[in-house]
């Protein structure tokens, strides 16, 4: 019996093989995104287990401003992001305005280091 | 001197996983207070298998672990059976009791441990699990001056205070300030009015350099349908933050209905409060995975 709708939808659907590991089309890497102080704008990506921010010419992440000690800030891999460790640093990090030791960075964070602020961005 | 406070679970009463409250958390409540080498726990909520397994992970070992809990409530003791460091027999857990002799809370925690609730059995847990007190409520570990407050809560609650080194931090959770009030329908009539917090409270939180206090409800969600459910407004908080002198205010025991994008609106409305009120207290909403070092 033509018209019936099982008919119309073989006409468009052919078959797909569908792989049974779903595949990441499409990824992108953490992110700082520094919007003031020293070299701004700029976007950092983060890449590694472990990245130091600071002034020092020997850090991985380098801001030239006097208003953040040589090594202020460690990133480090958590739970698929990253979490910021203060390096007893003199002016500390300031997260979302608070004085943060340590914290779990979420999508959306502004992170202040002296004068240098960042928004952190989640990668997929 | 090291004092550091983590917050490892931030929400109230039920557990709330999920990509609206990915910032703030949905892990029920667990904070950890390390004072040079002691560590303190308040509160056993489901953050609580998270610290377990991050105390597996660190240098120092064995693990000792003090235990103060607020009360027995599901969310604030669920974490204890995936408590990681309760399973070695190297490491010893206290379970505060808050008078002489009190042992409620050892016996509630291995209650919730029995084959009609959970496949393992407290006497299962090989580490040394001990029934300890605060004698007269007030307490010496380690050289820190721990006391307790009791506190409005279906059931009763309690407040904790940690004193060392000319710091203080005040662990108050499930606290029904509103209800303490002296005129509780009277603050509906002028929410902008200042609210005498009782004397008692604010003596035991005065001048700490950081309070983790219960700010469940906005005004609009406290009042009038949630009014003796134990828990109080923030704004009511920030009152008693500010009347106290407190430095921090942590605003904690997120409701369970509150997004990320709520917890913030929260926030504003208490900081605009502490504001009006030309005060220093500056106030945030506690967050897992947040760390702050009070001893700068």
């Amino acid at each position: 019996m033509s018209g019936f709708p099982e008919d119309d939808r073989s006409r468009h659907t052919e078959e797909t093989e569908i792989p049974l590991v779903p595949v990441q089309a499409y990824s992108r890497p953490h992110v700082l995104q520094q919007i003031r102080g020293p070299l701004s704008p700029q976007i950092i990506e983060l890449h590694g287990d472990h990245l130091v921010v600071g002034r020092s010419p020997e850090v991985d992440i380098r801001i030239p401003s006097s208003a953040l000690s040589r090594m202020h800030m460690k990133l480090e891999r958590y739970q698929g992001g990253y979490r910021a460790v203060d390096l007893e640093s003199s002016n500390g990090i300031y997260l979302n305005e608070v004085r943060i030791h340590t914290a779990t960075l979420r999508d959306g964070d502004t992170l202040q280091l002296g004068n240098a602020v960042f928004i952190y961005h989640e990668g997929k | 001197m090291a004092f550091l406070v983590r917050f490892w679970g931030t929400r109230g009463s039920i557990p709330t996983p999920g990509r609206t409250t990915h910032k703030y958390g949905g892990n029920t409540s667990c904070v950890e207070i390390r004072i040079d080498d002691t560590l303190f726990i308040c509160d056993g909520g489901t953050g609580l298998r998270e610290l377990g397994l991050d105390l597996a992970r660190r240098p120092q070992q064995p693990v000792v672990a003090h235990f103060l809990f607020s009360h027995m409530h599901w969310d604030h003791i669920q974490g204890f059976p995936f408590f990681v460091p309760a399973y070695g027999p190297q490491n010893t857990c206290f379970i505060y009791g808050t008078s002489h002799g009190d042992t409620r809370f050892h016996k509630l925690l291995s209650g919730q441990m029995r084959s009609d609730y959970f496949p393992v059995d407290f006497s299962d847990l090989n580490a040394n699990i001990l029934a300890v007190d605060l004698g007269t409520g007030t307490c010496d570990i380690d050289g820190v001056t721990v006391r307790c407050f009791d506190q409005q809560h279906p059931g009763g609650s309690y407040a904790y205070s940690f004193e060392k080194g000319g710091y203080k931090v005040v662990y108050s959770t499930d606290n029904e300030i509103d209800l303490t009030l002296a005129d509780p329908e009277g603050v509906q009539q002028n929410l902008e009015a200042v609210r005498p917090i009782p004397r008692a409270l604010v003596d035991f939180v005065r001048g700490a350099d950081l309070l983790i206090a219960d700010g469940q409800y906005t005004d609009e969600e406290y009042f009038p349908k949630r009014i003796g459910w134990g828990h109080p407004r923030a704004t009511t908080a920030v009152d008693l933050a500010v009347q106290a002198g407190v430095k921090q205010l942590a605003v904690y025991h997120h409701d369970p209905m509150q997004s990320d994008g709520d917890v913030e609106a929260k926030i504003a409305a208490c900081r605009h409060r502490a504001h009006r009120m030309h005060s220093q207290t500056f106030v945030f909403a506690a967050r897992e995975g947040l760390e702050l070092k009070l001893d700068y």
